[in-house]
């Protein structure tokens, strides 16, 4: 059933499919499965990487550009259209129906982009904003350290003040996608003084300076996505800090908190898919009789119908105008639950063919293999499973927080 | 199809909410349930008169109201939340549907009326004493009878919903080779009815016997598993909102207690063990809220995709009930196991609407089959 949100939507829908029939390029849909799901580093990425090289996919990014399609949410006088979360949600379940991608900009678009919307200046935005929607800045994330992963509001890289200046020293793990980036958004202490949250500060510093470097850390999946950075003494003018000296963890909330309630209806594509070819898999062993498997791949198929269900009921929130709950939390708990559970019933189901991987160099995977390793980490990104279920708690049950430490070692 | 809750059905919410808290508060609820009966005929009248409840999603022409399976969701919520003990889903969602799905239009109208009030207090009997929820296990013999002096029942019923205190019973029966429904006055000659003391008592249920018992039929004679099949799929849904109420309400038991309940100094609810608990079930109510909006959209708009939603909303509903209605009882500790804290009435109708109608397991095994896995 489709969700009925009026004439207006029904309006939205039909034009901005038209657009697409009429704007995307012959063989664009060819190209790559452009909407299943690809872990990063994972298996099926570098044909879908290999697909952004090439000519139909440029023109695609051009249209797209041209008609403010890139970043639409974002208001017009910085590139986008301030187009709402359920036009944005159409948007997106119509270039998967169409088999075509949806041109996003990472971090830059789903990060940096809210923060700066929120807390940056009118100079901040014209300055940081287009670039992004442009393609020109590719972000990534500098916030978690070798000390402070979970208690980010623990970290050590320093930020020093230096006339006009910002000089920036410390090392940052994990950074996904650090090696296409030219830019980071950075956490540093600016005030060591100050009680934890409050010396922090939001920095954008350029990625391609000499005195960044960074090298790849292996996953266990055998990629190597993400990288450890050490800044050096990075200078950054203070008109890139945002919101403001020491107010970065303001900032990091909203960028952590910000929700998208754009990718609510279109969440479970991807899954649903992956599904499908699961049922297909236990069909080529000979186990889809067999009646764990049954039940096994009948909770698969309820929990991603659950998503669409949840999805569904965001957006036609969203349509009346409420305010996002705790959703965003707990779809994110939803999902990497599911897919690390998943995972194991993925790999029971390829039996001992699970056992051997690919011939190849480095540690090639076959699917089942990588979502089976790669859905490890979907409970730790983005804030940890616990993490998601302090905030579940807290925020949407209000129940009470846990004691702090304080510094004689007794708890208030 | 249309989602999401508008300003009339939060109206409609609150109103059954305020008269079940008026005229069926939990105290009510457990005089009640020591009862045979389990339920005031007073409070199932004002049911339909003042609220109309029962006939809420029976179409005018038939004496409802006309409004669609959605609002009805809402009240079968309210029930559930509330572990209101009268012939609710018996009579306005099984029987009713029996008949709106039967295609009889002389049946329609003769019973659907009565049951829209509340007058008629319906229910289906359909399974046997293997309990088993597939049609092709009914043996109940239905007979007919030389020219027009209709039908005779032969066989036993168990299990069945306000089976002792309906007036009209819908009876699936064997035609041979097929199966047809059947209406029986409660009153009928040689109808023995036996109240069952069930594990849940704030849920009734009976053993009927029927021996050359005089019969209706409705419809034809071997539309009955036809029939029967929708029924049932729209009972499970119907279900499933009674869960999510419950789940919905035990959940808000447990996460008042873990504020008020102070050990170690600080509130339970600051411990994680706890507090994480909590936050797992939030995700299993809402997901089940989220399934429950959708199905009872799918119902009023009958799509096709209502026997594949509603076998994984019963799966979905009793895991989560039964989830949330456990950790309840160890959320509230020593409490939440004496027979004077509601926590185990909650436990008790988790469990039986989990196997009522199948369980997660035997629902699970349907949506493979439908989702053709
Ligand atoms: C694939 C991948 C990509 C990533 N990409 C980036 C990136 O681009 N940029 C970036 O900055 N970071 C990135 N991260 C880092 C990620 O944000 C952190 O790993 C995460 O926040 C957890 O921090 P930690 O690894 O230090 O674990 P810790 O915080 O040390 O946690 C260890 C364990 O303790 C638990 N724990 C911690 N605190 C609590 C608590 N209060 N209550 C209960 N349990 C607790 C955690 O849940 C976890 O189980 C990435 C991580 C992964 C795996």
């Amino acid at each position: 059933m489709e969700l009925d949100l009026g004439p207006e939507i029904a309006q939205f829908r039909a034009d901005i499919r038209a657009w697409i029939t009429t704007h995307a390029p012959d063989g664009l849909a060819e190209l790559a499965d452009w909407n299943t799901l690809i872990t990063t580093g994972g298996y099926g990425y570098g044909r879908r990487t290999a697909a952004t090289q090439h000519e139909a996919y440029r023109q695609w990014e051009a249209e797209l550009l041209a008609a403010r399609l890139i970043c639409p949410q974002w208001p017009e006088q910085f590139g986008g259209q301030g187009m709402d979360a359920v036009r944005v949600a159409v948007f997106n379940e119509e270039l998967d129906s169409a088999g075509v991608p949806r041109v996003n900009r990472g971090m830059g678009e789903s990060l940096v982009g809210p923060s700066v919307i929120v807390h940056g200046t009118d100079e901040q935005r014209a300055a940081f904003l287009p670039r992004i929607v442009s393609g020109e800045d590719v972000y990534c994330q500098g916030f978690s350290e070798p000390g402070t992963g979970s208690d980010l509001a623990g970290l050590q890289t320093k930020g020093v003040v230096d006339g006009d200046e910002i000089v920036i020293t410390g090392q940052k793990l994990w950074t996904s996608g650090a090696a296409r980036a030219n830019k980071m958004f950075v956490l540093c202490r600016t005030d060591p003084d100050a009680e934890k949250h409050a010396g922090i500060s939001f920095v954008l510093i350029d990625f391609t300076d000499p005195a960044v470097s960074y090298q790849p850390v292996r996953q266990m999946s055998g990629a190597a996505e993400f990288c450890e950075d050490f800044l050096d003494g990075v200078r950054a003018p203070l008109f890139n800090v945002i919101g403001g000296l020491n107010n970065g963890w303001r900032v990091a909330m909203t960028t952590l908190g910000y929700e998208r309630g754009g990718s609510a209806s279109t969440l479970h594509l991807g899954y649903e898919r992956e599904f499908w070819e699961l049922a297909q898999t236990a069909r080529k062993r000979g186990v889809s009789a067999d009646p764990l498997v049954r039940q096994q791949l009948a909770w698969a198929y309820s929990q991603v119908q659950l998503m669409r269900f949840s999805g569904l009921r965001t957006l036609a929130g969203l349509a009346e105008g409420r305010q996002p709950g705790p959703e965003a939390s707990i779809s994110k708990l939803f999902w990497s639950e599911y897919h690390k559970r998943l995972g194991e019933i993925a790999i029971g189901i390829e039996g001992t063919d699970g056992l051997i991987r690919p011939d190849g160099d480095g540690y090639p995977t076959t699917y089942w293999q990588n979502v089976f390793l790669s859905s490890r980490a979907g409970t730790i990104y983005s804030g940890t499973s616990e993490i998601q279920r302090n905030i579940i708690a807290e925020r949407a049950l209000k129940l009470p927080r846990e004691p702090r430490p304080t510094a004689n070692g007794a708890s208030r | 199809m249309i989602l999401g809750v508008s300003a009339e059905q939060e109206e409609l919410r609150a109103s059954v909410r305020r008269f079940l808290a008026d005229r069926a508060p939990i105290p009510v609820v457990r005089e009640l349930m020591d009862t045979t009966d389990g339920f005031d005929p007073a409070v199932w009248r004002q049911a339909g008169d003042q609220l109309g409840l029962q006939g809420i999603a029976i179409p005018e022409e038939y004496g409802g109201s006309g409004f669609s399976f959605a609002e009805q969701a809402i009240v079968l919520e309210e029930l559930g939340a509330a572990l209101y003990g009268g012939p609710y889903l018996a009579s306005a969602v099984l029987a009713a549907g029996a008949l709106l799905a039967s295609g009889d239009e002389a049946a329609r109208k003769a019973y659907l009326p009565g049951i829209a009030s509340g007058e008629t207090i319906a229910t289906v009997a359909f399974t046997e004493e293997d309990g088993s929820w597939e049609p092709d296990a009914v043996r109940l013999a239905a007979a007919e009878l030389d020219a027009g002096d209709g039908w005779r029942l032969d066989g036993r019923k168990s299990f069945v919903l306000d089976g002792h205190t309906a007036n009209l019973v819908l009876v699936v029966a064997r035609t041979g080779a097929h199966l047809a429904l059947f209406a029986v006055d409660a009153g009928a000659p040689g109808l023995t009815r036996t109240p069952l003391p069930t594990l849940d008592q704030t849920r009734k249920l009976a053993r009927l016997d029927f021996e050359s018992v005089p019969a209706v039929l409705i419809g034809t004679p071997e539309d009955g598993a036809a029939v029967l099949s929708r029924v049932l799929d729209v009972a499970a849904i119907a279900q499933g909102a009674e869960q999510l109420g419950g789940a919905q309400r035990a959940l808000d038991m447990a996460v008042e207690y873990a504020k008020v309940r102070y050990q170690f100094g600080r509130p339970i609810g600051s411990f994680q063990a706890i507090k994480h608990r909590c936050a797992d079930l939030l995700l299993e109510v809402e997901s089940l809220r989220s399934a429950v909006q959708y199905a009872a959209a799918a119902v009023a708009e009958d799509s096709a995709e209502v026997p594949v939603v509603a076998s994984l909303v019963k799966a979905y509903a009793s895991d989560v009930y039964f989830h949330v209605a456990g950790e309840n009882i160890q959320i509230h500790g020593g409490i939440g196991f004496t027979w004077e804290h509601d926590a185990h009435l909650y436990f008790k109708r988790a469990k039986a609407s989990e196997l009522f109608l199948g369980d997660a397991s035997y629902h699970r095994e349907r949506l493979a089959t439908r989702i053709g896995i």
